[in-house]
């Protein structure tokens, strides 16, 4: 057996050294598998007996093997291959796991564990490098046995941390019980002891003299001196290291619930080594996560530690807080059993249940009504709430105490007339496990006047409390303000606001007990956030209110409306506006029931297009480019009585399209007017906004507004047109006119130095008669150089003359242009007019409508053709017909000419003739003719053809017309009428 | 040999969760199926799979523990099934089977017309049924 043993040490020891030698000849392979044989031996050694005694042989195998381990898997490591190091690292630890040993020196066991897994986990983070990217393509494929996780040394240090932690139990435990054999037989702790030169060994070093000699320890020695070892040694704050780092890169690595398993047992550190601060905060954040995900059970964990640290920092209103948050929370069992409390697993809390749930809750309802609580770790600690530091809970919205208590508030109308009552429904909802009796309810609106309480009328201290501070608040009282566990509490009572504007309830305060209370932010049922926790819960769905209607759209706001207006405000426009006056709007303020005290009153001007936006019209069409179409040009006190005051202070600020006005005080029977002068730049539509603000009473500050708004159509007046025309019977011939093909352009040709005719024409294409004042054509240029000479000669007097609706208007000018040029601008016409209206202060100068007239094109003439002829003839007497061409060039002109037949006529002189003109000269064509029919006739066809210029001219029908009497006619009239019947006659 | 069943709705809250240690660590097995969320997070959220595992239903083994192991299942509507157990040594095929069982007795609890979905699973039959596949799974073991 011996020999055996000895053969094994051996080859233990004879692999080793291969495996090293190996190492220095950098064979990595042969080293690595001499180590693996080594590794193998040791193994098999396990069991075998030596000359140390047990305690100490299992020391010293387990460092022989972490030893041969570490060799291993650095080697593997290095060499790339992680998956096998971590087979490696499993086969090692489940080689090992059970080998705990005596229950005396099972924490060495841990300690070693541990120190396992932080080697693997340092090792690994130094070789992460070596790590192949592919590794996490295939984890949890059936190729793959390995998963995310265990590539990341973050997890070694946790389960490094966990075995530390074990082995912390352990120790606690065997120095609480203290009653070891070893400590019994023993007793003492050696002295001088020290490793050995043997790996896992250690021996004592006794002093004899000069000689140092090296003892071989007992098995209670060494314990005795493990033990003594351990206890120099802070466990915690190694724990708390190792899980702090695995914490980090968890959270590094987005696994935010491994991280937080991680803080959780940081917290349970820290709660063990009492610092009881770093505790609470690591364990708040960790419920953070629990409570969004729904883990009960995680959660009552966390919270019953949350629990005591608050006794043990003394806050009253965390224990509160986190009792009553517990006490609501429901319980995640599928028909568990009840297991007995185990206080190492499941913390101070204890398991979740529901007799748990009643307990914290009457321990809480204790403390409220001033009992102490005293802790359940250290007997000496205890919390109270007293009268001097009174508790008060606030809830919100994202508060998990909502599960405590919620407040729904519901209003049964969405506005409210000031001064008249409203229905409030307040629904108060606890998931507390039990029935739970609230003293006092105090509701706050954002309109303090509001306010109210109510009390419970079994309750006497709120009843003696109500007489001493609240005086002025409105009390109510109930019957009993009971809530049962998830059932709602409904109270309705009215609410009567002065205030318009906007009443909302603003939170729900619950008194319980002299100095607790807990303060619910209001919830309008319409957008309840369902409660955590219950949400996932089976339950019976419950409505806030009776009503259905309220529970799906109640609010907690309601708007109370503006007290009515008891003011007229009247607004008129009799017609639409024209472009181009100032268009006046008569506006009347008469109040009926309610004085008007600091008026103030808003003129707006919006284009009608804009659907009612109140835009300007500058933003709705992009094309004015900064010009209004439409403009507020004043607002003036209208009735002439303080004419003075008009624009004075009394206007406070005019915009293009805006205007406001202060309005005098006025009383009942008073009455106020102004009229608002507006301009049209442009036909639009304008819807005009007037807005009265005003307050009824000089005293308070409540306003009423009126509105009014009237639409005006803007339209255009006076449409102009003109035509030009030539003398009657004179025919310039215009080379350019001639070559320009017809309808090619439409420009305007003057002749040089001739007289022209331009007949104007307005027409009145509004829906009002107007009347017009003036008509004249206004020269662009300086007077003194005018290019050419413009007279009114004609046309209807222009003197106030009546436009009725669709009625003309016509002026007629000579033209005569001095100055040859391709682009003469003539002026424009001037249009002055005004309404057909009396009213009694429009004496104004009318309204100037401008319209340009276009460029000419003026040229020299080269010929003139008139024809001249009576204007009248009689049957059978010859008369003389005269075609005139003067030339009027510097050139010898040939022209040629004929004169057609026709059956009204005969005439002597040449069909067919041609001839010369000297420059400068006239040459004269002269014909006498004969009239053969009567009546109105038209004379043989002319036609004039200038050689030179390849142009003829055939003059017009009504040109070479003429009216035959059958005999010489006899006028019986006065001498004035015969010249305008003669006038008739002609046309 | 089944340590645990979990069924998680897909906002990671626990809809169905029981223990068959019999021992006192309900609390550790909340802890471990919370934990394995993550690594399901990280699978389904990891562009590098390839599509064949991508649109399998079955995620594996997701978490060794020391003692207990992992595996993850994932339905369509993003429920997640989960099971540890503390045999270290599962063939694949069964764990497939034993998801495909539990999965079907998940789809007929919640076809239940009074069930509402995305609520707790209290269902006596569902766990009735639940508990004899787990039997099944590993008959000797409970029996």
């Amino acid at each position: 057996m011996i020999l055996h043993t000895m053969i094994q040490i051996l080859a233990l020891l004879w692999h080793q050294i291969v495996a090293v030698f190996a190492e220095f000849r950098r064979d990595w392979a042969e080293a690595l598998r001499f180590y693996e044989e080594a590794y193998r031996a040791l193994r098999e050694m396990i069991a075998t007996s030596t000359r140390l005694p047990p305690v100490q042989r299992l020391v010293e195998i387990r460092a022989v093997a972490e030893q041969l381990f570490f060799k291993i898997s650095t080697l593997l490591l290095h060499g790339g291959k992680v998956e096998e190091a971590i087979a490696w690292f499993n086969r090692h630890f489940n080689s090992y796991k059970h080998l705990v040993g005596l229950d005396e020196v099972s924490f060495l066991h841990w300690d070693w564990l541990s120190r396992q897994f932080l080697v693997f986990a340092e090792l690994l983070e130094t070789s992460s490098a070596a790590i192949p990217n592919t590794l996490s393509s295939h984890f949890g494929t059936p190729e793959s046995s390995l998963t995310e996780w265990e590539i990341q040394p973050a997890y070694y240090y946790q389960l490094a941390a966990n075995y530390l932690r074990e082995k912390r139990y352990c120790l606690d435990n065997l120095l609480s019980t203290g009653d070891s054999e070893f400590s019994r037989t023993s007793g003492k702790v050696p002295e001088s002891v020290m490793p050995s030169v043997f790996i896992g060994q250690s021996a004592r070093l006794v002093e004899q003299g000069d000689m140092i000699e090296v003892l071989p320890l007992s098995d209670a020695e060494y314990v005795q001196y493990a033990l003594s070892e351990a206890q120099r040694f802070q466990d915690s704050y190694e724990i708390i290291a190792l899980f702090r780092k695995a914490c980090e890169s968890f959270t590094n690595l987005k696994a935010p619930r491994l991280a937080s398993l991680c803080s959780n047992r940081m917290a349970k550190e820290y709660f063990f080594t009492e610092d009881f601060t770093d505790a609470k905060k690591l364990f708040d954040t960790v419920s953070s996560l629990y409570r969004q995900e729904g883990w009960v059970t995680l959660l009552w964990e966390s919270l019953g530690y949350l629990q005591e640290c608050s006794i043990r920092l003394d806050s009253a209103k965390d224990f509160i807080e986190y009792s009553l948050e517990m006490a609501s929370l429901p319980i995640f069992a599928n028909g568990d059993q009840e297991i007995p409390d185990s206080k190492r697993e499941y913390g101070p809390a204890g398991l979740p249940s529901q007799s748990r749930r009643e307990a914290l809750q009457s321990e809480v309802l204790s403390l409220v009504r001033g009992e102490e609580i005293v802790s359940r770790t250290d007997r000496g600690c205890s919390i109270a709430v007293t009268k001097e530091q009174p508790v008060r809970i606030d809830v919100d919205i994202i508060s998990p105490l909502r599960m405590v208590l919620l407040v729904s508030v519901a209003f049964h109308d969405q506005s409210v007339k000031p001064g008249s009552p409203v229905m409030i429904t307040l629904s108060l909802v606890s998931q507390l496990p039990c029935s739970i009796e609230v003293d006092e309810l105090e509701i706050e609106f954002n309109q303090p006047k509001c306010n109210f309480i109510i009390i419970n009328a079994v309750e006497e201290i709120s009843a003696a409390r109500s007489n001493g501070d609240n005086q002025d608040v409105r009390i109510e009282t109930a019957p009993s303000i009971v809530l049962p566990t998830n059932k709602w509490l409904r109270l309705t009572y009215d609410v009567k606001s002065d205030q318009s504007g906007k009443l909302e309830c603003l939170s729900v305060t619950a008194r319980i007990g002299k100095s607790f209370k807990i303060c619910c932010q209001a919830e309008s049922p319409a957008s309840m956030e369902d409660l955590p926790f219950w949400k996932f819960e089976g339950m019976v769905q419950t409505f806030p209110t009776k009503d259905p209607v309220l529970s799906f759209s109640g609010q907690k706001v309601i708007q109370v409306e503006e007290p009515d207006p008891e003011v007229d405000l009247i607004l008129n426009a009799s017609s639409p506006a024209l472009v181009g006056e100032s268009f006046v709007v008569p506006l009347t303020v008469i109040p009926r029931g309610h004085e008007v005290y600091s008026g103030e009153l808003k003129i707006n001007l919006v284009d009608a297009r804009g659907g009612g936006l109140l835009m300007s019209p500058r933003e709705t069409d992009p094309f004015s480019s900064g010009n209004h179409h439409v403009e507020l040009i004043s607002i003036s006190r209208m009735g002439g009585d303080d004419e003075s005051r008009i624009h004075s202070d009394k206007i406070k600020k005019i915009q293009q399209s805006f205007g406001v006005v202060s309005v005098p005080d006025l009383r009942v029977g008073d009455k106020w007017s102004c009229k608002l002068e507006i301009k049209w730049h442009k036909p639009k539509s304008v819807m005009l906004y007037a807005s009265l603000g005003y307050s009824p009473n000089s005293a308070e500050a409540a306003r009423v507004n009126v509105h009014r708004s009237l639409q005006i159509e803007g339209k255009i007046p006076i449409s102009i047109t003109h035509t030009f025309m030539m003398p009657f019977r004179r025919e310039p011939l215009l080379l350019s006119k001639v070559k320009s093909l017809p309808g090619a352009d439409q420009n305007v040709y003057l002749p040089l130095n001739e007289t022209s005719i331009l007949i104007v024409t307005a027409r009145n294409s509004s829906e009002v008669p107007l009347r017009v004042k003036s008509m004249m054509i206004q020269s662009n240029s300086n007077k003194n150089e005018t290019p050419y000479s413009i007279q009114h000669v004609g046309g209807v007097s222009a003197d106030d003359s009546l436009l009725v609706p669709g009625g003309e208007f016509k002026g007629v000018f000579s033209v005569r242009p001095k100055i040859d040029s391709p682009n003469l601008e003539l002026g424009s016409v001037c249009l002055n007019w005004n309404r057909d209206l009396t009213l009694s202060d429009s004496e104004d100068s009318g309204v100037m409508t401008e319209q340009k007239l276009p460029a000419v094109i003026v040229e020299q003439s080269p010929l003139v053709v008139s024809l001249e002829f009576p204007p009248h003839a009689i049957l059978g007497i010859p008369f003389l017909f005269y075609i005139k061409v003067s030339n009027q060039t510097n050139l010898l002109q040939e022209i040629k000419y004929s004169l057609g037949d026709t059956q009204s006529f005969v005439f002597c002189g040449p069909h067919d003739n041609a001839g010369f003109i000297l420059p400068k000269m006239e040459y004269v064509m002269s014909y006498k003719l004969v009239p053969l029919c009567s009546g109105s006739q038209q004379l043989p066809q002319a036609t004039i053809t200038s050689l030179r210029y390849s142009a003829a001219l055939n003059p017009s029908v009504t040109a070479t017309t003429i009216f035959v009497y059958p005999s010489e006619p006899n006028f019986f009239v006065a001498d004035n009428e015969k010249e305008t019947i003669l006038a008739k006659l002609n046309l | 040999m089944i340590a645990c069943v979990a069924v998680v709705g897909h906002q990671n809250n626990p809809l169905y969760l029981q223990s068959f240690t019999g021992a006192d660590d309900a609390l550790k097995l909340h802890h471990i199926v919370h934990c394995s969320l993550d690594v399901i997070d990280e699978r389904v959220n990891n562009p590098k799979r390839s599509v064949i595992t991508l649109n399998e239903s079955y995620l594996g083994l997701l978490y060794p523990t020391e003692s207990y192991k992992v595996y993850g299942y994932l339905s369509n509507t993003k429920v997640k099934f989960l099971v540890v157990t503390t045999d270290l040594d599962v063939k694949d095929t069964d764990i497939r089977s034993f998801f495909r069982r539990f999965h079907a007795a998940y789809v007929d609890a919640v076809s239940n017309p009074f069930h509402v979905p995305g609520k707790k699973i209290i269902s006596r039959i569902f766990a009735a049924r639940v508990s004899g596949i787990v039997k099944a799974f590993a008959p000797g073991t409970y029996g």
